[in-house]
């Protein structure tokens, strides 16, 4: 069963590592929320490897599952409503164009 | 368990390769469908790891969330086809580099770490989603009701982020449009 759990994890792994990737390489707002998205996804299933290999008679490892999906979700919605903002302030969504949010 | 470890393999490498796809294709509606189906994979990956409830959720959520995605992909872009082949990136070295470094570190600690011995059975599902609820409205309901404030506070500001604000000078446009 450790394979098991160690496939899950290192999966986990590459969605962080590709999500770390499409958060600093992408200019538009809405591929950066893409890339904090597989960053998620990458630690929900750690999470949910963890609670079903290692502890699956504590049921605060789920917990912490919906915790990350209501921050999934969160994360979408503050998103889009700055991508809105922007869009309608500076026609444009695109990051490299915010250098003037630079303090 | 040769099963659960086959199907969780496959799963994982439809979930990694949907996430590559997500970066590789210069359409945005196709980046955000990529995205639906890497998660989508995730959530199978939760079934095959017997966590039904928590795979049903993340497949639905991921679904909804993704489709929403693709509408605001389409209003947003100049180019939402991608038949532009528009490049969207920068500092690219660097990202590769981090997306390395951070996949390849939490690779070695997954594989060199000792884990304590695993649990070969899973609690059946419907005693899961059972002792699931009892925790949220148990030793829990704090971090529950903490994530419900949580929601609404993300919704009101992202309403409020997203009304156009009223400037005189606009305003004064609405009243005399000549």
């Amino acid at each position: 069963m450790t394979a098991v759990l160690i496939v899950a994890l290192v999966t986990g792994a590459i969605l962080f590592g590709i999500g770390v990737y499409g958060a600093l390489s992408q200019t538009n707002l809405v591929m950066i929320m893409m890339g904090v998205e597989l960053i998620l996804a990458g630690a929900l299933v750690n999470l949910v490897a963890f609670w079903r290999f290692l502890h699956p008679e504590s049921y605060s490892g789920q917990m912490f599952v919906l915790v990350v999906m209501t921050v999934m979700a969160l994360e979408m919605a503050v998103g889009f409503g700055v991508a809105i903002a922007r869009f309608r302030s500076r026609g444009s969504v695109e990051m490299e164009e915010a250098e003037d949010l630079k303090g | 368990m040769y099963a659960q470890a086959f199907f969780v393999a496959v799963f994982g490498l439809a979930a990694i390769g949907f996430g590559v796809w997500v970066f590789r294709t210069s359409s945005m509606v196709r980046s955000a469908l990529a995205l639906l189906f890497s998660q989508t994979a995730v959530g199978c990956m939760f079934l095959a790891m017997q966590t039904e409830f928590l795979g049903v959720l993340q497949i639905m959520m991921m679904a909804t969330e993704m489709s929403i995605m693709a509408i605001f992909m389409v209003m947003f872009m100049m180019d939402p086809g991608g038949m532009g082949g528009m490049d969207m990136t920068h500092q690219k070295r660097f990202s590769i580099g981090a997306g390395v470094v951070a996949a390849g570190v939490a690779i070695a600690v997954a594989v060199l770490a000792d884990w304590a011995p695993v649990s070969a059975e899973a609690p059946a599902a419907a005693m899961q989603t059972r002792e699931l609820g009892r925790e949220l409205l148990g030793r829990s309901m704090m971090i529950f009701e903490t994530a419900g404030i949580t929601i609404l506070t993300a919704m009101i500001a992202a309403t409020a982020a997203a009304i156009p604000v009223q400037t005189p000078a606009h305003s004064d446009e609405k009243e005399n449009p000549e």
